[in-house]
């Protein structure tokens, strides 16, 4: 009887922490790493301007939200971000720039926000740079 | 050949009054704060925040154009963030909400460190809505930047955003849009 009772106490407990785990999961998922994740795509900078200049809803539906890897001459250098062939602006993860100059070539990994149409530049944050 | 020389002087001079006159007529920042805030009290913050936001401003004709793009919208809390873009805004099909307007009785050149009160009148669109917006910007001028500070408030209602009966309460019916622009002459 009291054997009972211990191993019905410890199947409501394993099944009070089971619940609470996938409740945990489905409630409070783990922010996206996009440092972690591989690249969609693999692109450079005016390929990826024109693609979204010309039907920006079919390169939205293509792009936008996906891990890209992106590569281009740097054109401008601001306080927050790095202007690539006029064309792709990127913000860094945690808003720290790479140690770069203007002209020089950069190749990155990031998210795609999406096509800013005032600027005609493709948006892209959380980058990071991979090339040496 | 000194007349080709000649012409070539000339075109290089038009050239560059071109550009400098297109040049001091637009500021911009391309990397412009906003954030919004709907938050109920006891329930968990609903509030996010855009760093890459543009605004373009028209020094001569004082008009003022801005672009946020709703995936740059980022969230303490993921799961929202994916329901902020998938159940409300419906970022794919309307993937920026923009804002188009004028600054009343502004004057570039009499802005000062000290922030003026200046009146911004235009239309905000998003999820394919638009409303008209008609509100102050607290602005101020240093060091060849222009910094625009203001909030104002929309509801969801004003964009033909439905919010599920089950969060009604855990979301605020006045959502609170507040904006931060640091603009350099172009």
């Amino acid at each position: 009887m009291k054997k009972r009772l211990i191993i019905a106490i410890i199947c409501l407990l394993v099944g009070i922490v089971a619940l609470g785990t996938i409740l945990n999961y489905t409630f409070n998922p783990k922010p996206r790493v996009i440092a972690e994740e591989t690249a969609a795509f693999s692109t450079t900078a005016t390929a990826i301007q024109l693609e979204f200049s010309d039907s920006e809803l079919k390169a939205s539906k293509k792009y936008l939200d996906q891990v890209l890897k992106i590569s281009g001459e740097i054109t401008a250098i601001e306080t927050k971000s790095i202007i690539l062939n006029n064309s792709v602006l990127i913000n860094f993860l945690g808003d720290t720039l790479p140690d770069v100059q203007i002209g020089s070539v950069l190749l990155i990994k990031g998210r795609c926000v999406g096509f800013d149409e005032l600027l005609m530049q493709v948006k892209v944050d959380q980058a990071q740079k991979l090339n040496k | 050949m000194k007349t080709m020389q000649f012409f070539k002087q000339c075109l290089v001079v038009c050239t560059l009054i071109g550009s400098l006159q297109v040049t001091g007529q637009r500021m911009v920042d391309r990397n412009g704060q906003v954030s919004f805030e709907a938050s109920e009290a006891l329930f968990e913050p609903v509030e996010a925040t855009n760093n890459s936001v543009t605004a373009v401003l028209d020094v001569s004709t004082n008009e003022i154009a801005s672009l946020a793009l709703m995936k740059g919208f980022r969230f303490e809390n993921s799961l929202m963030e994916e329901h902020f873009n998938e159940n409300y805004m419906e970022s794919e099909t309307y993937p920026k909400a923009t804002f188009k307007g004028q600054l009343l009785e502004f004057d570039l050149n009499s802005m000062t460190t000290e922030p003026q009160k200046i009146r911004v009148n235009g239309k905000l669109t998003l999820h394919g809505k638009e409303k008209a917006i008609d509100t102050f910007l607290e602005i101020s001028a240093a060091k060849e930047v222009l910094q625009m500070k203001g909030s104002f408030s929309v509801t969801p209602k004003d964009f033909d955003i439905s919010i599920p009966a089950i969060v009604q309460n855990k979301i605020a019916k006045e959502v609170i849009i507040s904006l931060d622009f640091n603009l350099k002459a172009l």
